[in-house]
Parts: C-alpha cells; sequence; structure tokens
C-alpha cells in the first residue's frame, strides 16, 4: 500500500493505492488518524485501492466512529468496484459516508 | 482445452505463518483460480474468503506471535465442487468460540469469519491430522 495526502482548507485528502489487508493496517491508521485526531474533515480516496479485506474495512469503521466522536467526518471518495462490494458485503454502505 | 475449460485440479502450497505473507496467498489463489472457467466475481470473492481463513490463522491459532511455522493451503476441484483446505499447527481451534459479530453491532474487527460464511457454502473446522493441529475445510459448489 502506498498513499499521498492532499490538503486544502480543513479538508485532507487521502489517496490510497494498492492493497490493504492485515499487513498495512497500522500504516493506514497512522496516515489516517492523526488527521482526524487535528478535526480534519478526511477525504479517503479509493480508487486506486484494489483490494480490501476485513481488516482495511476495520480501519474505515474505526476512522468513521473517532470522526464522529471528535465532531468531524470521514467520506470515502471514488470507491473502487472491488472494495465497494466488500463495504456492501459488510452491509455498512449506510453507515460510512460514501461519496 | 484451454486453460478456462479446466473443473478439476488439485494445488497446494506452503506459507510462513506471518501477515507479511497474505499477499502471496492471494498471489497463489489467483494463480490457481486463473484456471477456472469461473467470473471474476466468483473469483474476487473466493481471493476474500481464502485470505480472511490465512489471516485468522495468523491471528488467532498464532496470536500474531512470531513462528517459524508454515500452513499449507490446498485448492481442489473435481466436477465443479471446490474445497480449500487449510492446515497449521497453532493453537487447537476452539469451535464453540467462533462467531462473527452481530452485523448490524458496528465496531471494527469480527467481519472475517462472516464474510467466509456469506461466499462459502460450508465451513467445517477438523482436528488435523499429525503434524497439523488444526484442519480448516471451506466448500462451494461452483456448478450452483
Amino acid at each position: 500500500m502506498s498513499y499521498k495526502v492532499t490538503e486544502e482548507g480543513n479538508i485532507s485528502t487521502v489517496y490510497l493505492d494498492g492493497e490493504i489487508d492485515m499487513d498495512v493496517t497500522e500504516k493506514a491508521k497512522e496516515v489516517i488518524m492523526p488527521l482526524i485526531e487535528a478535526k480534519k474533515e478526511v477525504h479517503l480516496n479509493l480508487k486506486e485501492v484494489q483490494y480490501m479485506d476485513s481488516s482495511g474495512i476495520s480501519v474505515l469503521i474505526e476512522s468513521h466512529q473517532k470522526a464522529t466522536e471528535l465532531g468531524t467526518k470521514v467520506i470515502l471518495k471514488e470507491i473502487s468496484k472491488s472494495v465497494l462490494k466488500v463495504i456492501m458485503m459488510a452491509k455498512l454502505e449506510q453507515i460510512l459516508n460514501l461519496d | 482445452m484451454s486453460q478456462s475449460q479446466i473443473n478439476n485440479l488439485d494445488e497446494k502450497r506452503d506459507f510462513e505463518v506471518n501477515s507479511s505473507n497474505l499477499k502471496h496467498v492471494r498471489s497463489f489463489c489467483r494463480e490457481v483460480f486463473e484456471k477456472l472457467n469461473i467470473n471474476q466475481e466468483l473469483k474476487d470473492e473466493l481471493v476474500l474468503a481464502i485470505a480472511e481463513a490465512a489471516q485468522n490463522i495468523v491471528k488467532h491459532a498464532y496470536k500474531n506471535e512470531e513462528t517459524e511455522d508454515k500452513m499449507e493451503i490446498k485448492i481442489s476441484v473435481s466436477d465443479g465442487y471446490l474445497e480449500i483446505g487449510f492446515f497449521d499447527k497453532g493453537r487447537p481451534v476452539e469451535k464453540d468460540k467462533i462467531r462473527h459479530r452481530k452485523i448490524d453491532d458496528i465496531k471494527p474487527g469480527g467481519l472475517g469469519t462472516f464474510f467466509i460464511q456469506q461466499i462459502m457454502d460450508a465451513v467445517v473446522f477438523k482436528e488435523g491430522e499429525k503434524p497439523w493441529i488444526n484442519h480448516l475445510i471451506l466448500s462451494k459448489n461452483l456448478n450452483s
């Protein structure tokens, strides 16, 4: 997994790339969580994520819950077909903020 | 006969038990499923189910601890009936404690087993024959 972060005002956009599994979830959290803790609105661009498993879904849930707790939000952008399928399998399409 | 028409196969591979090897598990599965006459969506689902089961071995049978042990994954297809065997030497699986979280209880974790059950027709835990401790079998009828 690789990533890139861009900033525009109070919005931080994290572009994730590659496959998100148990092996990279800590790295993903290290990128995303400090932005949420800084009360940024975080946009996760998932266009280039070709694979995500339950560990990756856990990062999305944790990020969403942390953001809600701190009064900000995480929005999932340009979700790839394969990631959307896993989100729907987990019945999270009504819970997470999908754009 | 082209590769896509193969409906019987038997392939196995060993993997070191750690999270950095999960990508190799996925590569192996993709390589095997390319030989089958099934659609891409089903291939992706099967790769997810297998990767989740392998992840459970790393997380639960070995508690993420470093080990030199290997797990074996065996993929067999006979007359369109798929069976995937997982063999490991970790802690014995306590079958009664295996359950996915309630799907409407939104919290991180506990989804891997749910995905496996959604994708596969049957999930069976057996005591492994020596030298194995655990033997998990996932199966699915590819004809249906």
